[in-house]
């Protein structure tokens, strides 16, 4: 419950259909797409400009509430999750593409722009944008920019920080600055750089001038089909040695595989398979064939028992469909799932993933592996019912040895879902008291208040000069995500 | 009462199985028309779903503004399902929610009435036949005229009102005579199960031309619905005929009465049951190989007449049976070629109906069969996928957002420069046409039959099979 007079503020901003203060109606922003944490926003603000969002911010906080920005919700890491009755500002709204300027491939868009949407919309430009996480048909741009996602291309192409060109951003106080923009290397401090990654922690983006590329000339997909998970990662980790720069290298599983094809998105992958590895080669046409054939006979020399091409651009949609789709479809398994985001030396795929297949065993649990296996990037989907009290606490503690697992390999705890709320526990891992007090003093710099999404990230700021600390790092992280259940 | 108390018990722990497959990824936002306009997560199908969730776990009330708000504002267009990698049924669950928010509070008015005047015979009869006296005095064709252009102004605020939008949605359901030069030779204002009956007398086996209909022809029977014999006959005569001409030997069948698909949506699910009941009697007792649709809302339902009616051992077979011989008349023509008539030179988008494309997974037959009919050039239409607003009665009960969706439709028919639109669905038809006809537009709205039975009709298809 927010006070009335904050609501009356807010009302004034946005209009009354732009507030949502009833708590019936705020049950559904309770969670992102990571379901395990459950807190309740004390309101919802949905403003559609920049001069709402500064209006509503300065509103909030007046009062001394906490904001959390939130794009569509499909977040991974509890990173739109409202902790403390805070006011989630959504940019829902906020979803129309500005301009697209083909000549000098840029386009200016509001933050609730849906990523794929603005690829449809750079297409009759002969352009696109790179970045396509596999939420990439519901995510927004704002969303995409706060947790600088990846997606299946970024090992080609990069993330979402290498796009994004300028900003225009609503600080906690409601100021709105602009940052970068106007040429490739604006002067100064890349403060474009730090904002983009920061997890709603720093402010709020209304106004994102990204980069486009122009659509590739030829693209040839790839279909590896193995018996064992580790010989796919093998031949992930050949392939790269060998100098091929796929524009995509995806690995998905057993398990995955078999829910993929009961789902509508079949795509051909075989069931009785251990792992299927896509692999996609785009550019100029010419040498497309060479590199391609290249790659094929590594699947083969690391023991895939069956390598094939996608003949038409119909079977290669189908194939991505079968990989982008995979996380909901593993729905059909199990009703809920935690995904991991563990980030590992390529060269330590086929260890990793016999390891992780054995902490699944060991705890009795289905772990489904469906991920970026180019750029190391893991996803560990571990299935449990979250009703069953005993599976939930082998799950916590299967999840955390594989976690410990990567870190030990010289991993880190996140590719590109965010550190949000569920990893935020797990930083000390990665981060040294000195390099934890260093963010701390950037996030203090763009919010000295501390209202801008708190808890999330970073674990509370160690004592002055202090050793590694390690009594703040369970807070807000629920001992159990049984515990977050009401 | 505790018979109630307990089939809401079933309804619920039917929905926590159904419910427990959503893993929130949030891929079913974009495609929810509600959602795109709104940007509010509880009018989403993610969103719907988590409320209904909560009630579920006994955390929200279904009797809360809330729910019933937010699950009212649902179509039931079922975008979200084909976009679901959980295959999460979502449009199940939005009837037994319907159902459950209705047994803690009765839904609007409107919502209840509809439905029961459509299904109820003798009361349907005698409204249709007022309908169609009032449609052919041309006065809500005029009155259309005379508010076209009103609704001015921004999408989001263009509400017709109820009065208007059933105005316009009568004078829309009329046959579009300017289009072809003359109306189909149909007799109106009879049921198309008697058409078909005097069709066969006619037009029998014995006198179709070689080759159409042989020995051993596969047998269709027409569900002549509700809205569909009340106001297009045109339609169901037409049905019977592109059938005919195309091998199919249609057989009355009588008993039949509303297919209860708006009950159902609108959470009766007992009324629904009823009029399923009655239908899988009729429908089984013909012993058909196919039961035909020309309303896809109808064929949605009718196609899920097994697990509607799985809780009833006395009918279960039968449905289940019934259900799998339903096929939308787009299916079965393009089954058959379709056999090809004569020119009809126009230029036509085409809108799929949200229950055939969403609910049922048809998508090419009706393109193919458009594709057949020499001299039709189908313009692209943005769009197509999206619900037009109608949804039922959905228009006529939330004026304002179904005006919304129904405006967004009616630009981008515009926007192709068709002289008209062809979709295969009442609802729809009356919709867009009303839509297109408030807009001050000469653009008509035409059944896929209604366009392939003029082929046949210029073709002379039909004094062949007379001969």
């Amino acid at each position: 419950m927010i006070p009335a007079s904050l609501t009356r503020s807010l009302v004034g901003a946005c209009g009354r259909d732009g507030v949502i203060v009833d708590e019936d109606r705020l049950v559904v922003y309770e969670s992102d797409a990571l379901t395990a944490y459950r807190h309740r926003p004390g309101a919802v603000v949905l403003p559609r400009t920049t001069a709402q969002v500064r209006a509503v911010v300065r509103a909030i906080a007046q009062h001394g509430l906490p904001i959390v920005p939130r794009g569509a919700g499909t977040g991974l890491s509890g990173g739109a999750v409202a902790l403390d009755g805070a006011v989630v500002v959504g940019t829902a709204r906020m979803n129309r593409i500005l301009a697209i300027d083909a000549a000098n491939r840029r386009a200016v868009l509001q933050p609730g722009v849906i990523n794929s949407e603005l690829s449809e919309a750079a297409r009759p430009h002969g352009l696109h944008y790179a970045p396509d996480p596999s939420s990439q048909t519901a995510c927004t741009i704002g969303g995409n920019v706060a947790e600088n996602s990846g997606g299946p291309h970024c090992l080609k192409y990069g993330v979402t920080s290498r796009y994004v060109t300028g900003l225009t951003v609503v600080l906690a106080d409601g100021s709105a600055v602009r940052l970068g923009g106007r040429g490739r290397d604006a002067p100064g401090y890349d403060l474009v750089g730090l904002f983009v990654g920061s997890e709603g922690c720093f402010g709020i983006a209304t106004e994102i001038e990204v980069g486009l590329l122009p659509l590739p000339e030829g693209v040839r997909t790839l279909l590896g089909v193995f018996d064992r998970i580790e010989d796919a990662g093998r031949a992930v980790s050949d392939i790269v040695s060998a100098g091929l720069l796929p524009a995509a290298m995806e690995i998905v599983d057993g398990p995955t595989i078999r829910a993929v094809e009961d789902s509508v998105f079949a795509a051909g992958y075989p069931t009785d398979a251990e792992a299927a590895l896509v692999i996609e080669f785009d550019g100029m046409e010419a040498g497309l064939d060479a590199d391609t054939a290249r790659a094929a006979a590594f699947c083969a020399d690391a023991g895939a028992r069956e390598v094939r091409s996608a003949r038409d651009e119909n079977e290669r949609t189908a194939l991505w469909k079968g990989r982008k789709k995979a996380f909901g479809a593993l729905g059909r398994i199990a009703p809920d799932l935690l995904v991991q985001d563990a980030t590992v030396p390529r060269t330590t795929l086929p260890s990793i993933l016999r390891g992780i297949s054995e902490i699944g065993k060991r705890y009795r649990l289905v772990v489904a592996n469906v991920f970026h296996a180019g750029d190391g990037n893991l996803h560990p989907n571990i299935l449990f019912d979250r009703r069953d009290r005993d599976e939930l606490e082998r799950v916590e503690r299967a999840s955390g040895e594989i976690m410990q697992l990567c870190v030990d390999s010289g991993g880190t705890i996140t590719g590109e879902h965010g550190v949000g709320l569920d990893k935020k526990h797990h930083m000390p891992l990665i981060h040294g008291p000195a390099e934890l007090r260093a963010m701390w003093g950037v996030r203090r710099v763009f919010d000295p208040a501390g209202v801008m999404n708190p808890g999330k990230v970073l674990p509370e700021p160690p004592p002055a000069g202090g050793a590694r600390d390690g009594s703040g790092v369970q807070e807000g992280r629920p001992a159990t995500a049984a515990a977050a259940r009401p | 009462m505790k018979a109630a108390g307990n089939r809401l018990a079933d309804a619920v722990r039917e929905q926590e199985r159904g419910l427990l497959n959503c893993v929130h990824c949030g891929f079913c936002l974009p495609a929810c028309p509600t959602y795109r306009r709104l940007g509010d997560e509880a009018d989403s199908p993610r969103g719907r779903l988590y409320l209904m969730q909560a009630v579920v776990e006994g955390r929200l009330d279904a009797g809360s503004d809330a729910f019933r708000t937010h699950i009212g504002r649902c179509l039931g267009c079922r975008a979200c399902e084909p976009v679901c990698p959980s295959g999460v049924e979502y449009g199940h669950l939005l009837e037994l929610a319907r159902q459950v928010g209705g047994g803690s509070r009765p839904p609007p008015l409107l919502t209840r009435l509809l439905p029961r005047v459509f299904g109820t015979g003798r009361i349907a009869r005698p409204a249709m036949f007022l309908g169609r006296l009032l449609r052919a005095s041309g006065l809500p064709a005029l009155a259309t005229r005379m508010m076209a252009g009103r609704a001015g102004g921004e999408p989001h605020a263009q509400n017709p009102g109820r009065l208007r939008l059933a105005t316009a949605m009568l004078a829309a359901s009329a046959p579009a005579r300017e289009m072809f030069h003359k109306p189909p030779p149909a007799p109106s204002g009879r049921g198309a199960g008697r058409t078909a009956g005097r069709s066969r007398g006619v037009a029998g086996e014995a006198s179709h031309a070689p080759g159409t209909m042989r020995e051993g022809a596969p047998t269709v029977a027409l569900l002549t619905g509700c809205v569909q014999a009340g106001l297009f006959s045109r339609v169901n005569a037409a049905s019977v005929r592109v059938l005919e001409a195309n091998g199919y030997r249609v057989v009355p069948v009588r008993n039949q009465g509303c297919c209860g698909a708006l009950h159902a949506h609108g959470g009766d699910l007992d009324g629904a049951r009823a009029l399923a009941r009655r239908n899988v009697r009729a429908f089984a007792a013909a012993a058909v190989d196919f039961v035909a649709m020309n309303a896809s809302g109808c064929g949605a339902a009718m196609a899920q007449y097994g697990s509607l009616l799985a809780g009833d051992p006395a009918v279960a077979e039968r449905a289940n049976a019934v259900a799998g011989r339903v096929r939308d008349i787009s299916q079965l023509l393009d089954e058959r070629g379709p056999v090809a008539g004569a020119a009809v030179p126009v230029r036509v988008a085409y809108d799929a109906p949200c229950h055939l494309l969403h609910a049922q997974g048809v998508a090419d037959a009706p393109i193919r069969v458009l594709r057949s009919v020499p001299g039709v050039e189908i313009a692209p239409l943005d769009g197509a996928a999206e619900c037009c607003g109608g949804a039922g009665i959905y228009s006529l009960a939330n004026p304002r957002l179904g005006g919304w969706i129904g405006s967004d439709k009616v630009r981008s028919v515009l926007a192709t420069g068709a002289q008209a639109l062809v979709t295969g669905n009442p609802g729809c038809m009356m919709q867009i046409g009303a839509g297109l006809a408030l807009a001050g537009s000469g653009v008509s709205v035409l059944h896929l039959v209604e366009v392939v039975d003029e082929s046949y009709r210029l073709g002379g298809l039909y004094e062949r099979a007379a001969r």
